[in-house]
């Protein structure tokens, strides 16, 4: 029904857009919702991959993603919006209709002549590889303009999907070694970035990291 | 023969239907709330109670009171006329410009909004003060989507555009879906739908669309209420077939046309649908934060502009 190039270049126009609507949703759950549906589609196009050549160790990578990234982070997440009760995001630098007006000059300045040069990579989807540049730049974007922590984490795995997506279409995947490796070193850093939220909000009571420009020493 | 017969199913069928769509999203919404609700066919018996009633009109009013439902309610029928509903056969129908559809929109708000004025009531007034600044803002982001259509088809005729999407490569879906978005919200601002109106309501802290009509009774109230139903169905058409353009025939046949009426319907139905679950899932926004919303509809066009 489909080519392996339309379903690369659908899997990143999933993850494109569920990165633009991080920045609509207002709803920490349902951040965590789209951030899980990106690397649904992440492991997916491991799987397919794996299936591909025939490769046993690709395919346990796919298995440990989607367990690691579609399973065990959100679970984090969505244990500490409970638990915390961090139903709504924090507030942002910028209010929405300017966000989506960065967001959308990011993606033109994505399809300027200034990463045209990088469409040599793939030829056939040179479309698909800079709207994954598109999808880097507005993840980055996210990391900055939230001011809550936990979006500021998802930001950052969405940055991770989004370079992962880009190493896909451009042709450039690592080795299954290494992406094992890259995966627990994710899990390791989402624990690590939860027991700190955790803390931050134990003793602070907040996850709002502009309000700990405000703490001072007793 | 079988042309002629098509043309009238195209005249005839957003007057028809409309009413039943405006009684399965109010259905769809009571179930919601756990209420049974009226039956679909309901907005009918209505309009037939309308059509039979006497009315009051104003000594204060113009011609514009008096005229403006019949030009209004004929407007919704040349635009049901003119999209794209079952078939691409009219291609060469001129009035089929995406721009003269939005500016036949764009007549028939200002008309809504003399209308607001012309009786001189103070509801009235904030009415089409409120829908004026919402149509000032969704213009822009009404434009935009068929624009970025128009660049991908070529064209700006939308009987050509939707031949030209359902042939487009997948490699061209991106900047589609991000106008279907832009499409959607502009699509609840225009047809007075939440988070922007609350159709089932008469508080003046919010209604928009209502308070325009407030003085309308009988025949004139049922058209316009049934003119609002039309532009509903017209909208749940072009968001259904500009952006889904598939099961359009080409042929005049009748299984053709038999088949191609039923997928219209499945398809403006999910849409339908998709509405009602909105409606029911979100609270309507503040007056000043509406703006915002049609500004990020704007901008996402913008954005598959850039992506084209």
């Amino acid at each position: 029904m489909f080519t392996q190039l339309q379903i690369i270049f659908l899997s990143g126009a999933i993850i494109f857009l569920t990165t633009i609507f991080m920045h609509l949703v207002h709803k920490n759950s349902s951040l965590v919702s789209l951030y899980r549906v990106q690397s649904f589609v992440i492991s997916a196009l491991i799987l397919g991959s794996a299936i591909e050549i025939s490769s046993i160790l690709l395919m346990y990578v796919a298995i440990w993603m989607f367990a690691v990234k579609v399973i065990v982070a959100p679970y984090f997440f969505n244990k500490s919006i409970k638990h915390y009760q961090l139903k709504f995001t924090s507030s942002t630098y910028l209010n929405t209709p300017l966000t989506v007006l960065v967001a959308a000059l990011l993606t033109g300045f994505a399809y300027s002549h200034y990463f045209e040069p990088l469409t040599i990579l793939a030829k056939e989807n040179g479309s698909g590889l800079l709207l994954s540049v598109a999808t880097i730049l507005i993840s980055i974007f996210l990391i900055i303009n939230r001011k809550g922590t936990l979006s500021q984490m998802v930001g950052i795995l969405s940055l991770e999907n989004a370079i992962v997506s880009f190493a896909f279409l451009s042709g450039l995947e690592a080795a299954p070694s290494m992406q094992l490796g890259i995966t627990f070193d994710i899990l390791v850093w989402i624990i690590i970035a939860s027991v700190f939220i955790n803390m931050i909000q134990n003793k602070i009571g907040t996850a709002d990291s502009t309000l700990l420009n405000n703490l001072k020493e007793e | 023969m079988s042309v002629i017969i098509i043309w009238t199913i195209q005249l005839i069928l957003v007057p028809v239907l409309s009413p039943l769509f405006l009684g399965i999203v109010r259905k769809i919404k009571a179930r919601f709330q756990n209420r049974v609700g009226a039956s679909i066919f309901r907005p009918y018996r209505d309009l037939w109670k309308l059509f039979h009633k006497d009315e009051v009109i104003s000594e204060d009013t113009s011609w514009i009171f008096r005229f403006a439902p019949y030009l209004i309610f004929t407007i919704t029928l040349i635009l049901g006329a003119c999209i794209p509903l079952f078939s691409t056969l009219f291609a060469n129908n001129v009035l089929s410009d995406f721009l003269t559809i939005v500016y036949l929109v764009a007549l028939s708000t200002f008309f809504l909004a003399l209308v607001g004025l012309d009786a001189g009531s103070a509801f009235g007034g904030i009415g089409s003060s409120r829908e004026m600044t919402l149509a000032a803002l969704t213009e822009g982001g009404f434009i935009f989507p068929f624009l970025v259509l128009s660049l991908l088809a070529h064209s700006t005729n939308l009987f050509s555009i939707t031949n030209a999407i359902s042939s487009l490569p997948i490699f061209d879906s991106t900047p589609i879906i991000l106008t279907f978005v832009a499409f959607v919200i502009v699509m609840l601002s225009e047809t007075a739908h939440f988070p922007f109106d609350n159709p089932a309501t008469h508080l003046e802290l919010t209604m928009v669309h209502e308070a325009m009509i407030l003085e309308y009774s009988g025949k004139r109230l049922a058209l316009i209420e049934w003119a609002a139903a039309n532009k509903f169905l017209i909208f749940l058409a072009l968001g259904a077939n500009m952006f889904f353009p598939w099961g359009l025939i080409t042929q005049s046949s009748v299984w053709a046309v038999a088949l191609a009426l039923c997928i219209f319907c499945v398809k403006t139905l999910l849409l339908a649908t998709f509405v009602a679950v909105l409606e029911s899932s979100i609270a309507k926004f503040r007056f000043f934060r509406l703006p915002d919303l049609l500004f990020v509809a704007f901008i996402l066009s913008a954005m598959a502009l850039f992506i084209i």
